[in-house]
């Protein structure tokens, strides 16, 4: 710490003050130069669909489950896989590779000619603004840390409507295809 | 606002919600008998309700609340202690008061505080102040016609000394009641004797009594206004240590000259003094005979009512007190007649009657300026909270303790079991296990039946409040409405009455705007100058019929077929072959109105279709009745509770799904034969009369599965009938119903999943919206 933040800070401070703007004064007053900021890593939940690894924000993620029985709704969308019944709460269940092009048509895994799931199969459920919702992962890969610098967001405005992929993350070989929970669920 | 934490918030909104339901039916009550004397006991309720309303807001540091509530207190002292007469103007502002109290709850409760509504409050404090002239001074004190000691007097407190006045005006009987109690228990005693007086009259004081009451005693003198004859009060005061007495009142100078006893004598006199002398005599024979002869020497002999108010006198009994009071001098009774102001009028609910003005001349009184106009005003409650009595909370408790026992037994069993390991167990055990499974089942219907009361309420807490809705409907409309509303009492779910409350304030809005004619169109029509309003329930097994209808100009069909053609709802095929039922059910389709313009009640882009939508979410169905000239009428069918339901489970292509058990009307077996078509649908014919019929596969797109019979469930809610085909039947159970919310909302036919006890989750058929797509089918086809 400079001097001259020193003495700012012990005439100045408040915690709830915001001093930037001063310590930016600070910083040229003493000709130091500033502090390289930290990364900060943000984690991300990885899974796989398909053959490609997939990841989205682990604090969208609510938890992981088996998958259990599943209820298919009749003459919804085909995305809609069926409602779950985790616990008492009914969460719909969807299925985003039709919507990746992953797959032509949905996977038969709900009502009476169903067989049984995969085993690595899981269900996410994520958080979204439309309340809690249940998606298939063929398996799940872990989690992953990726800091800023590995991640290679699509600028949003090239984004088109319906474009679930939120961009591309790079660690040591492995690539992740960054998912938008919220886009990717979206009516 | 904020830093109060969202719990103590909350219990400040239900408490206060709770306070103003209260001054909402003292207000109510008062509004209904506009025509007689205000009771005193109504008039304290709401002073009441305004005073706890201002400490509680103070309390919780609610500004705005508590400075209106003071207004409010204010007032409303000034009308307890008689130093203002109720008229129609206190009483409009109070209901405007009662408003703009929900209001300021509203924002409340959502944490808000809305720059406008802070304007309106400032205004409503101004007009509270401001409102109502002095009641009249009186030319002489009719007190000092009493004859009571100056030292009893002088302990009486105002209100005690207002009412004894006014008691004394009006020639009450008064008696002075003389009861003495042993020390030990004289609060009983007094609250007993009390409560055997409330019936006959009106306790005015209650006072030590000036004569020893013994040795280990105490005696009180009640000063009673009574309603009831001499002989009928001994009567009701047997067996308690009561002794009368009447206190004299002499007779005040000036009455015996006026003989008022021929109607003929009255309508000859000078309309100032006939609208002075008929408000004396028009409540009277409300009231029944007084007890008048002991303390007058002259009782007044009421004529009949229209007799004696012809109808120039309406406009001096109007504007008494301000107007013709000053000009009548020496008349005692007048004080009567402006304390009575609004006397002639008739009851809300009176019936015809030549005098009748009511909600007319509120209706036809001008607009103050800045009067609040709630414009998307709801009735539903701002809490949550349900009213529990606590003798059912007990027996809820006491089950769970019976509950708790059937567990200990269990787990005895299951351990010994355990223990016992790979030897077979004893038939015993069995049997043991059994028994307890059934006491566990009984032990869980009864909570499950105990926990469904606890949320029943009473359908008449919406029916208040719309009745005071329909107050100012009726006044903003222009309109002459008498508001008849019956089944309060009926009970259903909380959920239900909260939800319901919405499309019932629409659709007498709608009846209120569309259906009612103005007065002299009703006259015209050789109506009755006052349309009829009814909101009416009864419980009709485990379904509530609610209906709300008018006795209105009906609805015209041709009218609505000219509307829907014209809106592209129905093409001019369609609209040929259909019944007169089915074009007044055209009315519900979204996109409809009638009327071509948009007023300010109804039509505000909100239709019937919401209306029907939302009975829909409740499982409830709506029907329409109208003839023209002679009324419309709505049904709405709806069940008594969602939270558990009795259900049909049902199996369709290897799909499990469950209908509930309040809409299904019989269940048929049906060879694949027995189904004949007709112009290419499918129907059944049921005892002659064809039935419309889907099978449930076909409508879900589900492979189907070749079967040697169907079941067929026959569904109904209000008229509609359809059969619903599917392939087995495995029986009946308790579900409770989670609802699609969220994500899945927009499903069709589905109301929600239930989970059956195999972990696997069923689906609950949407009766409702079945009925609905297997009608629209077939008018699809037709």
């Amino acid at each position: 710490m400079s001097r001259f933040e020193a003495l700012l800070d012990a005439f100045f401070y408040r915690p709830d003050e915001d001093v930037s703007g001063l310590l930016d004064f600070a910083v040229g007053s003493d000709g130091l130069s500033p502090r390289v900021p930290e990364e900060e890593p943000t984690e991300y939940l990885a899974f796989r669909l398909e053959t490609e690894c997939y990841a989205v924000p682990i604090l969208t993620v609510r938890e992981i489950c088996k998958v259990p029985l599943l209820t298919e709704i009749p003459r919804a969308e085909p995305q809609l896989l069926g409602v779950m019944n985790l616990r008492g709460e009914l969460l719909p269940v969807y299925d985003v590779k039709l919507r990746l092009r992953l797959s032509e048509v949905p996977p038969l895994v709900a009502g009476p000619d169903a067989g049984l799931p995969p085993k690595a199969a899981r269900i996410l459920v994520l958080k979204t603004q439309d309340g809690p919702a249940g998606v298939w992962v063929d398996s799940v890969a872990g989690v992953v840390r990726l800091k800023p610098s590995m991640v290679e967001l699509s600028p949003a405005g090239l984004r088109g409507d319906r474009d679930c992929v939120a961009g591309l993350g790079r660690k040591g070989s492995q690539l992740y295809i960054l998912l938008d929970p919220e886009q990717a669920l979206a009516p | 606002m904020t830093q109060h934490g969202g719990k103590a918030l909350a219990e400040f909104v239900a408490e206060a919600t709770e306070i103003l339901d209260a001054l909402g039916r003292d207000l109510l009550a008062l509004d209904e008998a506009r025509d007689q004397e205000a009771d005193p006991e109504h008039i304290n309720g709401i002073f009441r309700a305004a005073h706890s309303l201002k400490g509680l807001s103070g309390l919780f540091g609610q500004e705005r609340i508590t400075q209106l509530a003071h207004a409010a207190e204010d007032l409303l002292d000034r009308l307890r202690l008689g130093r203002l007469t109720l008229d129609d103007q206190v009483l409009d502002a109070l209901v405007d008061a009662l408003d703009t109290f929900q209001s300021l709850l509203g924002e409340t409760s959502r944490g808000e505080e809305g720059e406008d509504l802070t304007q309106r409050t400032r205004a409503m404090e101004e007009r509270l102040a401001r409102m109502g002239s002095p009641a009249p001074p009186a030319e002489e004190d009719p007190l000092e016609r009493l004859e009571l000691d100056v030292q009893v007097r002088a302990v009486f407190t105002e209100y005690e000394e207002h009412r004894l006045r006014e008691n004394v005006r009006r020639g009450v009987a008064l008696w002075r009641v003389r009861a003495a109690f042993d020390l030990t228990d004289f609060d009983q005693g007094l609250a007993d004797l009390n409560a055997r007086l409330k019936p006959l009259g009106e306790v005015i004081s209650t006072l030590p009594s000036s004569r020893p009451g013994g040795a280990s005693g105490i005696a009180f003198d009640l000063i009673f206004g009574a309603k009831v004859s001499a002989q009928a009060l001994e009567e009701g005061l047997q067996g308690t240590p009561a002794e009368l007495a009447p206190l004299t009142v002499r007779p005040a100078h000036g009455e015996p000259s006026r003989p008022v006893s021929a109607p003929e004598t009255v309508s000859s006199l000078s309309p100032a003094d006939a609208g002075v002398t008929a408000p004396d005599g028009a409540p009277r024979p409300k009231r029944g005979k007084k007890k008048g002869t002991r303390v007058r020497p002259l009782s007044l002999e009421a004529g009949p009512p229209q007799a004696l108010l012809p109808a120039d006198t309406r406009a001096p009994a109007q504007d008494a007190p301000s107007g013709s009071s000053h000009g009548t001098p020496g008349l005692v009774a007048l004080p009567t007649a402006a304390a009575s102001a609004g006397s002639p009028r008739m009851k809300a609910v009176a019936g015809p009657s030549p005098t009748t003005l009511g909600l007319q001349s509120a209706a036809s009184a001008p607009l103050p300026a800045g009067r609040p106009r709630p414009e998307e005003t709801s009735l539903r409650s701002l809490t949550q909270t349900v009213r529990v009595d606590i003798g059912r909370l007990d027996g809820l408790i006491n089950m769970v303790g019976e509950l708790l026992l059937i567990k200990a037994n269990l787990q005895r069993l299951a351990e010994a079991s355990r223990q016992d390991g790979t030897v077979a167990l004893s038939k015993l055990f069995g049997q043991e296990l059994s028994r307890e499974t059934r006491q566990l089942e009984r032990k869980l219907e009864a909570l499950q039946e105990g926990l469904l009361e606890a949320r029943m309420v009473p359908v008449g807490q919406v029916f208040d409040k719309l009745a005071r809705l329909v107050r100012r409907i009726a006044r903003e409309a222009g309109k002459e409405i008498d508001f008849v509303s019956t089944g309060g009492e009926v009970e259903l779910d909380k959920l239900i009455v909260e939800e319901l409350s919405d499309p019932l304030m629409h659709l007498i809005r709608n009846a209120i705007d569309h259906g009612a004619e103005g007065p002299e169109a009703r006259l015209s029509a050789g109506k009755s100058r006052r349309a009829v309003v009814r909101l009416r329930a009864e419980q009709k097994g485990n379904h509530v019929l609610i209906s709300v209808s008018d006795d209105g100009s009906g609805i015209d069909e041709a009218r609505v077929r000219e509307v829907a053609l014209s809106r592209g709802l129905v093409t001019s095929a369609q609209v040929s072959e259909m019944t007169r039922r089915e074009l007044l059910n055209l009315i519900f389709l979204p996109g409809f109105s009638t009327r071509s313009s948009v007023s300010a009640l109804s039509g505000r882009g909100v239709g019937l279709d919401v209306v029907k939508n939302n009975l829909g979410n409740l499982s409830g169905i709506i029907d329409v009745w109208s003839e023209r000239g002679k009324g419309t009428a709505f049904h709405l069918t709806l069940p008594v509770t969602l939270a558990i339901v009795r259900a049909l489970v049902v199996g369709v292509s290897g799909r499990t799904y469950a209908v509930p058990l309040n809409s299904v009307l019989e269940i048929l077996a049906v060879q694949p034969d027995d189904i004949r078509t007709v112009e290419r649908r499918e129907v059944l014919d049921l005892r002659g009369q064809t039935l419309p019929f889907l099978r449930l596969g076909r409508l879900f797109h589900l492979p189907e599965r070749e079967v040697n019979r169907h079941f067929v469930v026959v569904v109904g809610l209000a008229q509609q009938r359809l059969g619903i085909a599917v392939d087995e039947l495995f029986g009946q159970q308790d579900i409770v119903t989670k609802p699609l919310g969220g994500r899945l909302s927009g499903v069709k036919g589905i109301s929600g999943a239930t989970d059956l006890g195999n972990r696997r989750t069923v689906l609950v058929l949407d009766v409702a919206e079945l009925l609905e797509e297997g009608i629209a089918q077939e008018r699809r086809r037709a």
